[in-house]
């Protein structure tokens, strides 16, 4: 149950220009400082969007942090209705 | 002092962020709205605003969630996404006609939180970067929970409306008010870019009318169908309490898919 660590994570990086830059500069180390499952910790590593929505990420937080990656609202749209 | 200005305008990001992914003449409509908007605020004589805005996360989080929260600042900085083509700026706030807001409210039996602090993301900046520019007059924003589960009812969102509305009405100042968000949407979930124009336009109808019962009965479910981003018409609901039953009018509806929203402007006489 700690998607709540996770959404924290997601929305620290939106929000705070510092802890977005230590984000961008380096994720895997930026993520070590949350307490994330593995699942969580490869979905947010491997940019996963769908696997990140599916655990239960709310848009609100996920839709920014995607616009951060510079994902257009088509590209978004598929992420989340494509596949299984 | 009666309210003198009044309206209602939706945020879709989008309206600042990518306004030439959307149709010419849909976003020529929008923009000519808040045009409109902007030029009756500024002939309003409107001193002081109060902002009926959604939280969208940027001042909450799951660790502590209200239903509303009054900014008690002196100043307000906005917005929060890098993204959003607006400048980063400073808004002056209005902490006494916040202490009012909330000490008036507390006496009647509506308790919302208070901050000192608080940021603005595209929620606030959106909106009022079209139709107060220059940033020139101070805000009271109250924020509205439209995020997590149960997010307050509409009914009680009138309630909290219509004392907004007498505080404005016995102040010795020029009050206007804004409220922000909707209408359908679903941003970043999976109906992400589905708008459902015919749940706005009975929202609208019901806007216009001043239908302050109509409103009062849309339940979460009601808000729900039409995407988890129409509970920011709570917002809506609250002003309809605030004007005491000032019909309105509708400047300007667009289902703009690009932006992903069904966007609609509107503007309200002045009340009595």
């Amino acid at each position: 149950m700690s998607v709540y660590a996770l959404q924290k994570l997601l929305r620290d990086v939106n929000r705070i220009p510092e802890r977005r830059e230590a984000y961008f500069r380096s994720p895997a180390e930026f993520a070590a400082g949350y307490e994330l499952t593995d699942g969580e910790r490869a979905a947010l590593l491997g940019f996963d969007v769908r696997a990140l929505y599916d655990m239960g990420v709310h848009g609100l937080i996920l839709r920014p942090f995607t616009i951060l990656h510079k994902m257009s609202d088509p590209e978004y749209v598929k992420a989340l209705r494509g596949g299984p | 002092m009666p309210i003198v200005f009044a309206c209602a305008a939706s945020h879709a990001p989008g309206i600042t962020a990518w306004p030439e992914a959307a149709p010419p003449a849909q976003k020529e409509r929008v923009y000519g709205g808040f045009d409109e908007l902007r030029a009756r605020l500024d002939a309003s004589g409107a001193e002081t605003l109060v902002l009926l805005t959604s939280e969208h996360w940027a001042n909450f989080f799951l660790d502590h969630m209200g239903a509303f929260c009054v900014g008690r600042a002196e100043a307000y900085a906005g917005p929060i996404e890098p993204w959003l083509k607006i400048d980063r700026r400073e808004i002056k706030g209005d902490p006494a006609l916040a202490a009012e807001i909330v000490e008036t409210a507390y006496d009647r039996g509506v308790e919302p939180s208070f901050a000192y602090e608080l940021q603005f993301d595209h929620g606030t900046m959106v909106p009022l970067s079209l139709i107060m520019p220059r940033m020139d007059r101070p805000v009271v924003p109250v924020l509205f929970n439209t995020l997590a589960k149960p997010q307050p009812s509409a009914r009680r969102c009138l309630e909290l409306g219509r004392l907004i509305g007498e505080i404005a009405r016995n102040s010795p100042r020029r009050i206007g008010l804004i409220a922000t968000g909707g209408l359908s949407h679903d941003p970043g979930e999976r109906n992400h870019g589905i708008i459902d124009s015919n749940f706005d336009h009975r929202f609208l109808a019901a806007m216009v009318d001043a239908d302050a019962e109509t409103l009062a009965g849309f339940s979460r479910a009601d808000f729900a169908a039409a995407g988890a981003g129409a509970f920011e018409l709570l917002s809506w609901v609250a002003l309809t309490g605030a004007l005491g039953g000032a019909k309105g009018e509708v400047v300007a509806y667009e289902a703009v898919q690009p932006w992903a929203t069904g966007v609609g402007l509107m503007s309200f006489a002045a009340a009595a």
